[in-house]
């Protein structure tokens, strides 16, 4: 069993490495694109100045636009997987989770409550870095943004201390909520919200074989519950499978492409 | 219908690479101009310094005086530069020392600006 969960992990694991090496080859200069412009939400950030100039915001081009196209029709088909299978961030915020998950004997679970309300963060996130790249036409918020900080290794945008600051509060946010930064703050994750809860490719559970015994809520990044579910609808799923991993009945948990 | 997980990836995969072809629907040149109609040979050049719409319209102003240039295309994101030419009156060397040339700056000094990459 423990073996199983492990190689699932590991294959996982392995395709976010490569994704994770491609990002770092690119942000050292090897390629003809800046890592930005592989970044979906760049999309987001552009479609203003694209409707009103016809000119992407300066680091930005067709290619964040079109990225963000396909990522948006990949969320109604396999909700999150982005997130969970491709997204170098959300790769490095599990690792961090998993180092904290470590240190911490028994980690502390945030309140069913506070969780809710924290991820209305989110949304908020988004419109604040619509409205301000909208309004400065150009990516002033890139001295926030971890993606950009990391890979351009604090570059031209970063605001010294305060960057550090930010990334600091965001490293030690994931030590102590596995997927702090993709659970509250990500304006991508927000952005893929509607669509993730069509999505048609999901975990399913078979009422009659499970246990109730909690095991795949445990083992959920995102504190989600399948086993208060029969189909796993939550817009935070990213169809890691640590769930249906950990499941220890076998066809209790499958995923399946469901409406 | 049950789905093996590998379908996963290979979906992401097939996202981004459609997502890789579709770009070509959304490009556009971020600065065009015609000098004249005598371009019958064509260099597409990766410039190091095509940045934006400011350093895209400055390229071009590079070639404004220079004979023999009879179209230039930039594209700000893709760092490219396609340059029609009439090949009687300039060479493709001469083109690319125009960009790499030292620029005068309003400070007194100069500074090479642009740097060609590739040529083809």
């Amino acid at each position: 069993m423990k073996k199983t969960i492990l190689r699932n992990r590991l294959f996982r694991y392995g395709i976010l490495t490569v994704v994770l090496v491609l990002v770092v080859r690119l942000s050292l200069g090897f390629g003809q694109r800046s890592f930005e412009n592989f970044c979906p939400f760049g999309g987001m950030e552009s479609l203003w100045g694209l409707i009103t100039t016809k000119e992407f915001s300066c680091s930005l081009g067709p290619l964040n636009l079109s990225i963000l196209i396909a990522v948006l029709i990949l969320a109604i088909i396999a909700k999150k997987a982005f997130c969970g299978w491709a997204c170098p961030i959300g790769f490095l915020s599990e690792l961090a989770g998993r180092l904290g998950g470590l240190i911490w004997k028994k980690r502390p679970r945030p309140d069913p409550k506070v969780n809710r309300a924290a991820k209305l963060l989110r949304y908020v996130v988004l419109v604040a870095a619509l409205y301000f790249t909208y309004k400065a036409g150009e990516l002033i918020l890139r001295g926030y943004d971890p993606y950009f900080l990391i890979f351009s290794r604090f570059g031209h945008g970063s605001l010294g201390t305060v960057s550090w600051i930010v990334l600091g509060a965001l490293l030690v946010g994931a030590f102590a909520v596995p997927m702090f930064f993709c659970r509250y703050l990500c304006p991508l994750s927000a952005t893929f919200d509607p669509f993730a809860r069509l999505g048609v490719i999901k975990v399913v559970r078979n009422e009659h074989k499970c246990t109730d015994c909690g095991l795949c809520e445990k083992a959920c990044p995102h504190d989600i519950a399948p086993q208060k579910m029969i189909k796993v609808v939550h817009h935070d799923c990213t169809n890691c499978l640590e769930c249906v991993d950990v499941c220890p009945v076998k066809g209790a948990l499958e995923l399946k492409a469901t409406l | 219908m049950n789905i093996p997980r590998y379908i996963l990836p290979l979906l992401i995969a097939a996202a981004l690479f459609g997502g890789y072809a579709l770009r070509a629907a959304f490009t556009h040149p971020s600065s065009s101009v015609q000098f004249s109609a005598n371009g019958s040979k064509k260099v597409t050049c990766i410039v190091d310094g095509i940045r934006c719409k400011g350093t895209s319209d400055f390229f071009i102003r590079l070639y404004s005086k220079t004979p023999g240039i009879a179209h230039i295309e930039t594209y700000a994101t893709e760092h490219k530069a396609i340059i029609k030419y009439d090949p009687n009156l300039i060479t493709p060397n001469q083109i690319r020392s125009v960009m790499e040339a030292q620029i005068p700056l309003r400070d007194g000094t100069s500074r090479q600006v642009f740097f060609c990459q590739s040529m083809k």
